[in-house]
Protein backbone atom coordinates (compact mmCIF):
# COMPACT_ATOMS: atom_id res chain seq x y z
CA UNK A 1 0.00 0.00 0.00
CA UNK A 2 1.22 3.38 -0.85
CA UNK A 3 2.41 5.80 1.69
CA UNK A 4 -0.08 8.52 2.12
CA UNK A 5 2.50 11.06 1.66
CA UNK A 6 3.77 9.88 -1.84
CA UNK A 7 0.19 10.39 -2.85
CA UNK A 8 -1.07 13.08 -5.36
CA UNK A 9 -3.20 15.40 -3.68
CA UNK A 10 -6.91 16.84 -5.97
CA UNK A 11 -6.82 19.77 -3.61
CA UNK A 12 -10.35 21.43 -4.29
CA UNK A 13 -11.81 24.45 -2.54
CA UNK A 14 -15.14 25.11 -1.50
CA UNK A 15 -16.50 27.90 0.83
CA UNK A 16 -16.22 28.07 4.31
CA UNK A 17 -20.14 28.84 4.41
CA UNK A 18 -20.43 25.70 3.06
CA UNK A 19 -19.89 23.40 5.89
CA UNK A 20 -21.28 23.92 9.51
CA UNK A 21 -19.50 24.85 12.38
CA UNK A 22 -19.34 21.50 13.88
CA UNK A 23 -17.14 20.35 11.35
CA UNK A 24 -15.08 23.66 11.46
CA UNK A 25 -14.00 23.15 14.71
CA UNK A 26 -13.58 19.68 13.74
CA UNK A 27 -11.57 20.40 11.08
CA UNK A 28 -9.56 23.08 12.70
CA UNK A 29 -8.78 21.10 15.97
CA UNK A 30 -7.41 18.94 13.50
CA UNK A 31 -4.96 21.29 12.16
CA UNK A 32 -3.67 22.01 15.40
CA UNK A 33 -2.96 19.03 16.96
CA UNK A 34 0.54 19.23 16.69
CA UNK A 35 1.08 23.37 16.48
CA UNK A 36 3.20 24.84 18.29
CA UNK A 37 1.16 27.11 20.41
CA UNK A 38 -1.99 24.96 21.17
CA UNK A 39 -5.32 27.05 20.43
CA UNK A 40 -8.25 24.56 20.13
CA UNK A 41 -11.52 25.74 20.09
CA UNK A 42 -15.26 24.52 21.10
CA UNK A 43 -17.98 25.19 18.22
CA UNK A 44 -19.18 28.29 20.52
CA UNK A 45 -15.57 29.81 20.65
CA UNK A 46 -15.33 29.45 16.39
CA UNK A 47 -18.71 31.03 16.19
CA UNK A 48 -17.59 34.14 18.20
CA UNK A 49 -14.16 34.36 16.05
CA UNK A 50 -16.06 34.29 13.35
CA UNK A 51 -18.41 37.12 14.50
CA UNK A 52 -15.71 39.40 16.27
CA UNK A 53 -13.42 39.44 13.68
CA UNK A 54 -15.77 39.70 10.98
CA UNK A 55 -14.58 36.40 9.23
CA UNK A 56 -16.45 35.90 5.56
CA UNK A 57 -17.28 32.72 5.97
CA UNK A 58 -18.13 32.65 1.46
CA UNK A 59 -14.44 34.18 1.30
CA UNK A 60 -12.90 31.29 3.50
CA UNK A 61 -12.17 27.96 2.27
CA UNK A 62 -11.89 24.14 3.02
CA UNK A 63 -9.31 22.46 0.98
CA UNK A 64 -10.99 18.98 -0.04
CA UNK A 65 -9.66 15.65 -1.42
CA UNK A 66 -12.84 13.90 -2.10
CA UNK A 67 -14.85 14.00 1.01
CA UNK A 68 -11.46 14.28 2.61
CA UNK A 69 -11.01 17.41 4.16
CA UNK A 70 -6.80 18.88 4.29
CA UNK A 71 -7.02 22.30 5.41
CA UNK A 72 -8.99 25.30 6.12
CA UNK A 73 -8.23 28.98 6.11
CA UNK A 74 -10.22 31.59 6.57
CA UNK A 75 -10.45 35.57 5.24
CA UNK A 76 -11.70 38.65 7.61
CA UNK A 77 -12.81 41.47 5.45
CA UNK A 78 -13.52 45.20 6.33
CA UNK A 79 -13.47 48.34 4.71
CA UNK A 80 -10.81 48.36 1.96
CA UNK A 81 -8.63 45.24 4.41
CA UNK A 82 -8.74 41.98 4.46
CA UNK A 83 -6.87 39.16 7.14
CA UNK A 84 -5.63 35.92 6.71
CA UNK A 85 -6.53 34.03 10.01
CA UNK A 86 -6.49 30.40 11.35
CA UNK A 87 -5.04 28.66 8.32
CA UNK A 88 -3.64 25.59 8.66
CA UNK A 89 -3.54 21.83 7.28
CA UNK A 90 -3.74 18.25 8.70
CA UNK A 91 -0.66 16.84 9.86
CA UNK A 92 -0.72 14.03 7.04
CA UNK A 93 -1.27 16.21 4.04
CA UNK A 94 1.06 19.22 4.61
CA UNK A 95 3.70 19.08 1.61
CA UNK A 96 1.33 18.91 -1.28
CA UNK A 97 0.84 22.40 -1.85
CA UNK A 98 -2.27 22.47 -0.09
CA UNK A 99 -1.22 25.71 1.77
CA UNK A 100 -0.19 27.41 -0.77
CA UNK A 101 -3.60 26.59 -2.83
CA UNK A 102 -5.59 28.09 0.43
CA UNK A 103 -3.31 30.82 0.57
CA UNK A 104 -3.76 31.49 -3.23
CA UNK A 105 -7.41 31.64 -2.76
CA UNK A 106 -7.82 33.96 0.07
CA UNK A 107 -5.48 36.25 -1.93
CA UNK A 108 -7.84 36.22 -4.57
CA UNK A 109 -10.69 36.66 -2.45
CA UNK A 110 -9.72 39.61 -0.91
CA UNK A 111 -8.97 41.27 -4.43
CA UNK A 112 -12.66 40.17 -5.44
CA UNK A 113 -13.75 41.79 -2.42
CA UNK A 114 -11.83 44.91 -3.34
CA UNK A 115 -9.51 45.06 -0.36
CA UNK A 116 -6.65 47.15 -0.89
CA UNK A 117 -4.14 45.00 1.56
CA UNK A 118 -4.22 41.83 3.34
CA UNK A 119 -2.56 41.68 6.54
CA UNK A 120 -2.03 38.40 8.48
CA UNK A 121 0.11 36.95 11.30
CA UNK A 122 2.42 34.10 12.11
CA UNK A 123 3.62 33.13 15.04
CA UNK A 124 7.22 33.23 15.38
CA UNK A 125 9.78 30.43 14.32
CA UNK A 126 6.60 28.88 12.31
CA UNK A 127 9.28 28.64 9.54
CA UNK A 128 7.12 27.05 6.97
CA UNK A 129 4.38 29.77 7.26
CA UNK A 130 6.56 32.77 7.35
CA UNK A 131 8.43 31.61 4.44
CA UNK A 132 5.16 30.45 2.70
CA UNK A 133 4.02 34.16 2.69
CA UNK A 134 7.29 35.82 2.08
CA UNK A 135 6.84 33.87 -1.11
CA UNK A 136 3.43 35.23 -1.58
CA UNK A 137 4.73 38.64 -1.56
CA UNK A 138 3.92 39.50 2.20
CA UNK A 139 6.66 41.93 4.02
CA UNK A 140 7.14 42.08 7.22
CA UNK A 141 5.38 44.95 9.67
CA UNK A 142 6.58 44.40 13.13
CA UNK A 143 6.76 41.46 16.15
CA UNK A 144 3.88 41.43 18.89
CA UNK A 145 3.61 39.76 22.05
CA UNK A 146 1.07 37.55 23.89
CA UNK A 147 0.70 38.47 27.65
CA UNK A 148 -1.02 36.86 30.46
CA UNK A 149 -1.33 37.61 33.86
CA UNK A 150 -2.51 35.28 36.72
CA UNK A 151 -4.75 36.96 39.09
CA UNK A 152 -4.04 39.73 42.28
CA UNK A 153 -3.50 42.90 43.16
CA UNK A 154 -0.18 44.81 41.70
CA UNK A 155 3.05 43.66 43.76
CA UNK A 156 4.36 47.00 42.98
CA UNK A 157 3.67 50.49 43.65
CA UNK A 158 2.11 52.89 41.18
CA UNK A 159 2.01 56.88 41.80
CA UNK A 160 -0.91 58.35 42.79
CA UNK A 161 -3.56 59.54 39.99
CA UNK A 162 -6.78 61.02 39.86
CA UNK A 163 -8.93 58.32 37.20
CA UNK A 164 -12.07 58.85 35.60
CA UNK A 165 -14.16 55.62 34.95
CA UNK A 166 -15.53 56.28 31.38
CA UNK A 167 -18.91 54.52 29.90
CA UNK A 168 -18.79 52.76 26.84
CA UNK A 169 -19.53 55.82 24.80
CA UNK A 170 -16.72 57.04 26.08
CA UNK A 171 -14.27 54.19 25.81
CA UNK A 172 -15.13 54.14 21.82
CA UNK A 173 -14.43 58.26 22.11
CA UNK A 174 -10.87 56.57 23.18
CA UNK A 175 -10.57 54.49 20.60
CA UNK A 176 -10.89 57.35 18.02
CA UNK A 177 -7.74 58.90 19.76
CA UNK A 178 -5.45 55.96 19.82
CA UNK A 179 -2.18 57.01 18.03
CA UNK A 180 -0.79 53.49 16.94
CA UNK A 181 -1.99 51.45 14.55
CA UNK A 182 -3.75 48.36 15.56
CA UNK A 183 -3.41 44.82 14.79
CA UNK A 184 -6.81 43.49 13.73
CA UNK A 185 -7.46 41.50 16.83
CA UNK A 186 -7.74 44.95 18.70
CA UNK A 187 -8.78 47.24 15.82
CA UNK A 188 -11.90 49.30 17.07
CA UNK A 189 -14.58 47.04 14.99
CA UNK A 190 -12.83 43.73 17.28
CA UNK A 191 -13.63 45.26 20.25
CA UNK A 192 -16.78 46.26 19.39
CA UNK A 193 -17.99 43.01 17.91
CA UNK A 194 -16.49 41.71 21.39
CA UNK A 195 -18.06 43.42 23.60
CA UNK A 196 -17.91 44.17 27.63
CA UNK A 197 -15.46 46.73 27.15
CA UNK A 198 -15.04 48.95 29.51
CA UNK A 199 -11.86 52.00 30.12
CA UNK A 200 -10.81 54.76 32.49
CA UNK A 201 -8.83 57.85 31.98
CA UNK A 202 -6.28 58.70 34.51
CA UNK A 203 -4.32 62.35 35.40
CA UNK A 204 -0.95 61.81 38.17
CA UNK A 205 -0.04 64.81 40.18
CA UNK A 206 2.45 65.91 37.59
CA UNK A 207 0.03 67.25 34.90
CA UNK A 208 0.83 63.11 33.26
CA UNK A 209 -2.38 61.40 31.15
CA UNK A 210 -3.11 58.32 29.82
CA UNK A 211 -6.07 56.27 29.29
CA UNK A 212 -7.08 52.29 28.59
CA UNK A 213 -9.57 50.79 26.83
CA UNK A 214 -10.35 46.78 28.01
CA UNK A 215 -12.42 43.92 27.83
CA UNK A 216 -14.18 42.42 30.91
CA UNK A 217 -15.64 39.11 31.33
CA UNK A 218 -16.31 36.89 33.88
CA UNK A 219 -13.66 34.86 33.94
CA UNK A 220 -10.59 36.96 32.18
CA UNK A 221 -9.83 40.65 31.15
CA UNK A 222 -8.00 41.19 28.21
CA UNK A 223 -7.90 43.31 24.66
CA UNK A 224 -6.30 45.78 26.35
CA UNK A 225 -5.49 49.42 24.75
CA UNK A 226 -3.25 51.58 26.43
CA UNK A 227 -2.13 55.22 25.33
CA UNK A 228 -0.06 58.05 26.99
CA UNK A 229 -0.88 61.02 26.28
CA UNK A 230 0.88 63.08 27.79
CA UNK A 231 4.22 62.73 29.78
CA UNK A 232 6.43 59.49 30.69
CA UNK A 233 4.69 55.76 29.11
CA UNK A 234 6.88 54.43 32.22
CA UNK A 235 5.25 56.27 34.92
CA UNK A 236 1.61 56.78 33.33
CA UNK A 237 1.63 53.18 32.20
CA UNK A 238 2.34 52.17 35.54
CA UNK A 239 -0.44 53.85 36.92
CA UNK A 240 -3.20 52.62 34.47
CA UNK A 241 -2.04 48.81 34.77
CA UNK A 242 -1.74 49.20 38.90
CA UNK A 243 -5.34 50.38 38.71
CA UNK A 244 -6.83 47.94 36.41
CA UNK A 245 -5.42 45.41 38.61
CA UNK A 246 -6.55 46.99 41.69
CA UNK A 247 -10.06 47.04 40.76
CA UNK A 248 -10.22 43.80 39.15
CA UNK A 249 -7.65 41.18 40.92
CA UNK A 250 -9.77 38.03 40.71
CA UNK A 251 -9.27 38.02 36.94
CA UNK A 252 -6.54 36.03 35.17
CA UNK A 253 -5.50 38.70 31.83
CA UNK A 254 -4.77 38.11 28.54
CA UNK A 255 -3.53 40.75 25.79
CA UNK A 256 -2.56 39.74 22.47
CA UNK A 257 -0.59 41.85 19.35
CA UNK A 258 0.55 44.79 22.34
CA UNK A 259 4.19 45.50 19.83
CA UNK A 260 7.31 45.10 20.91
CA UNK A 261 8.31 47.82 20.36
CA UNK A 262 5.13 50.04 22.71
CA UNK A 263 6.61 51.80 25.03
CA UNK A 264 4.01 50.58 28.00
CA UNK A 265 5.63 46.73 27.33
CA UNK A 266 8.43 47.22 30.41
CA UNK A 267 5.22 47.98 32.89
CA UNK A 268 3.42 45.08 31.85
CA UNK A 269 6.13 43.07 32.71
CA UNK A 270 6.86 44.68 36.09
CA UNK A 271 3.23 44.19 36.57
CA UNK A 272 3.83 39.96 36.35
CA UNK A 273 2.94 39.71 32.52
CA UNK A 274 4.08 36.96 31.22
CA UNK A 275 5.12 36.45 27.55
CA UNK A 276 3.67 33.61 25.99
CA UNK A 277 4.63 33.96 22.15
CA UNK A 278 5.72 36.10 19.70
CA UNK A 279 3.72 36.91 16.36
CA UNK A 280 5.15 38.38 13.12
CA UNK A 281 2.90 41.16 11.65
CA UNK A 282 2.71 40.83 7.35
CA UNK A 283 1.03 42.69 4.80
CA UNK A 284 0.92 42.71 1.40
CA UNK A 285 -0.68 45.08 -1.22
CA UNK A 286 -3.25 44.23 -3.44
CA UNK B 1 9.60 15.89 31.30
CA UNK B 2 8.31 16.33 34.91
CA UNK B 3 9.22 19.78 36.88
CA UNK B 4 7.06 19.98 40.09
CA UNK B 5 7.89 23.67 42.21
CA UNK B 6 8.95 24.03 45.46
CA UNK B 7 5.94 26.18 46.49
CA UNK B 8 3.63 23.33 45.88
CA UNK B 9 0.71 22.79 47.87
CA UNK B 10 1.53 19.23 48.73
CA UNK B 11 3.49 17.38 51.54
CA UNK B 12 6.52 16.17 49.68
CA UNK B 13 7.16 14.68 53.00
CA UNK B 14 4.26 12.22 52.54
CA UNK B 15 4.63 11.39 49.43
CA UNK B 16 4.51 7.81 48.07
CA UNK B 17 5.12 6.84 44.68
CA UNK B 18 2.16 5.22 42.78
CA UNK B 19 1.46 3.80 46.35
CA UNK B 20 -2.10 5.05 46.95
CA UNK B 21 -5.25 4.70 45.00
CA UNK B 22 -6.47 8.10 44.05
CA UNK B 23 -9.11 9.95 42.26
CA UNK B 24 -7.33 11.27 39.45
CA UNK B 25 -9.78 14.21 37.04
CA UNK B 26 -7.99 14.52 33.32
CA UNK B 27 -9.21 17.74 31.74
CA UNK B 28 -7.98 16.96 28.12
CA UNK B 29 -9.67 18.05 25.01
CA UNK B 30 -7.89 15.50 22.79
CA UNK B 31 -9.37 12.07 23.23
CA UNK B 32 -6.57 10.31 22.10
CA UNK B 33 -3.97 12.15 24.94
CA UNK B 34 -6.97 11.59 27.90
CA UNK B 35 -7.10 7.77 26.33
CA UNK B 36 -3.24 7.09 27.25
CA UNK B 37 -3.60 9.10 30.07
CA UNK B 38 -6.62 6.75 30.90
CA UNK B 39 -5.10 4.02 30.62
CA UNK B 40 -1.80 4.19 32.00
CA UNK B 41 -3.36 5.50 35.26
CA UNK B 42 -5.85 3.20 34.87
CA UNK B 43 -3.16 0.45 35.09
CA UNK B 44 -2.14 1.83 38.57
CA UNK B 45 -5.67 1.35 39.48
CA UNK B 46 -6.57 5.12 39.61
CA UNK B 47 -9.96 6.26 39.81
CA UNK B 48 -10.07 8.39 36.59
CA UNK B 49 -12.78 11.30 35.83
CA UNK B 50 -12.65 12.69 32.35
CA UNK B 51 -13.73 16.42 31.28
CA UNK B 52 -12.99 17.50 27.53
CA UNK B 53 -13.51 21.65 28.17
CA UNK B 54 -12.51 23.91 31.07
CA UNK B 55 -16.26 24.21 31.94
CA UNK B 56 -16.96 20.35 32.55
CA UNK B 57 -13.32 20.18 33.96
CA UNK B 58 -15.08 22.79 36.72
CA UNK B 59 -17.77 21.21 37.01
CA UNK B 60 -16.31 18.05 37.73
CA UNK B 61 -14.20 19.02 40.14
CA UNK B 62 -16.75 20.63 42.27
CA UNK B 63 -18.92 17.39 42.05
CA UNK B 64 -16.06 15.04 42.66
CA UNK B 65 -13.30 16.79 44.84
CA UNK B 66 -10.35 14.77 42.59
CA UNK B 67 -7.08 14.14 44.98
CA UNK B 68 -5.28 15.37 42.12
CA UNK B 69 -6.23 17.57 38.73
CA UNK B 70 -4.10 17.30 35.51
CA UNK B 71 -5.03 20.09 33.25
CA UNK B 72 -4.16 20.59 29.62
CA UNK B 73 -3.44 24.44 29.18
CA UNK B 74 -4.93 24.68 25.61
CA UNK B 75 -8.69 23.75 26.18
CA UNK B 76 -11.29 24.70 23.71
CA UNK B 77 -13.98 26.76 25.68
CA UNK B 78 -11.47 28.48 28.45
CA UNK B 79 -7.98 28.27 28.53
CA UNK B 80 -6.00 26.20 31.27
CA UNK B 81 -3.93 28.96 32.61
CA UNK B 82 -7.98 30.53 33.34
CA UNK B 83 -9.28 27.03 34.69
CA UNK B 84 -6.12 26.69 37.35
CA UNK B 85 -6.74 30.34 38.52
CA UNK B 86 -10.76 29.91 38.73
CA UNK B 87 -9.67 26.32 40.46
CA UNK B 88 -7.26 28.20 43.01
CA UNK B 89 -10.41 30.56 44.21
CA UNK B 90 -12.79 27.97 45.37
CA UNK B 91 -12.36 27.20 49.15
CA UNK B 92 -13.01 23.27 48.59
CA UNK B 93 -10.76 23.00 45.41
CA UNK B 94 -7.90 25.51 45.98
CA UNK B 95 -5.27 22.60 48.12
CA UNK B 96 -5.89 19.95 45.33
CA UNK B 97 -2.93 19.56 43.62
CA UNK B 98 -3.03 20.53 39.79
CA UNK B 99 -0.45 19.35 37.23
CA UNK B 100 -0.38 20.80 34.12
CA UNK B 101 0.16 18.91 30.75
CA UNK B 102 1.07 20.46 27.93
CA UNK B 103 2.59 20.85 24.83
CA UNK B 104 4.29 24.35 24.96
CA UNK B 105 7.31 24.95 24.69
CA UNK B 106 9.76 23.77 28.10
CA UNK B 107 10.27 27.20 29.68
CA UNK B 108 6.84 28.71 28.63
CA UNK B 109 5.25 25.94 30.32
CA UNK B 110 7.09 26.36 33.66
CA UNK B 111 6.56 29.88 33.78
CA UNK B 112 2.83 29.35 33.04
CA UNK B 113 2.37 26.48 35.41
CA UNK B 114 4.39 27.93 38.22
CA UNK B 115 2.49 31.70 37.94
CA UNK B 116 -1.19 30.40 37.66
CA UNK B 117 -0.30 27.99 40.81
CA UNK B 118 0.24 24.31 39.19
CA UNK B 119 2.09 22.21 41.47
CA UNK B 120 4.16 21.08 38.49
CA UNK B 121 4.05 20.51 34.98
CA UNK B 122 4.18 17.55 32.24
CA UNK B 123 5.25 18.26 28.80
CA UNK B 124 3.50 16.23 26.35
CA UNK B 125 3.85 14.03 24.33
CA UNK B 126 3.87 12.05 27.89
CA UNK B 127 5.96 9.17 27.92
CA UNK B 128 3.91 6.39 28.74
CA UNK B 129 6.91 4.37 30.85
CA UNK B 130 7.31 6.90 33.71
CA UNK B 131 3.84 8.90 33.40
CA UNK B 132 2.38 6.88 36.48
CA UNK B 133 5.66 7.42 38.55
CA UNK B 134 5.05 11.07 37.55
CA UNK B 135 1.61 11.53 38.48
CA UNK B 136 2.52 9.50 42.19
CA UNK B 137 5.02 12.38 42.63
CA UNK B 138 1.77 14.83 43.37
CA UNK B 139 -0.28 12.00 45.20
CA UNK B 140 0.19 12.34 49.01
CA UNK B 141 -0.32 9.66 51.46
CA UNK B 142 -3.01 10.08 53.89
Amino acid sequence: MMPIDDHERNIDLIPASAFSFEELTDAYNHTRVDYMVPMPMNVNKLREYVDTYDVDMDASAVAVDGYEVLGLGMLGIRQGRAWITRLGVIRRNRRHGTGQAIAAHLVEQALQKGSDYIILEVIKDNTPAHNLFLKFGFKETRDLVVLRRPPGPPKIEAPAAEIIPMRYSGALDLLDRRVTTPSWLDEKESLINAGNLEAFHLTLADGSQGWMVYQNTVFQLGRIVIQTDKGDPINVGRALVHHLHSKHRAQDTKTENLPLTDPHLPVFRQMGYLEMFQRIEMVRSL
Amino acid sequence: MLYWFRNATRDLSKKSVGAKISKILIVEDNHQNALLMKRVLGARHHQIIHAEDGESGLQAAVEEIPDLILIDLGLPDIDGQTLVAFIKRVPELKNIPIVAVTAWPEETAREMAQAYGCDGFISKPINTRTFSDQIGEFITAD
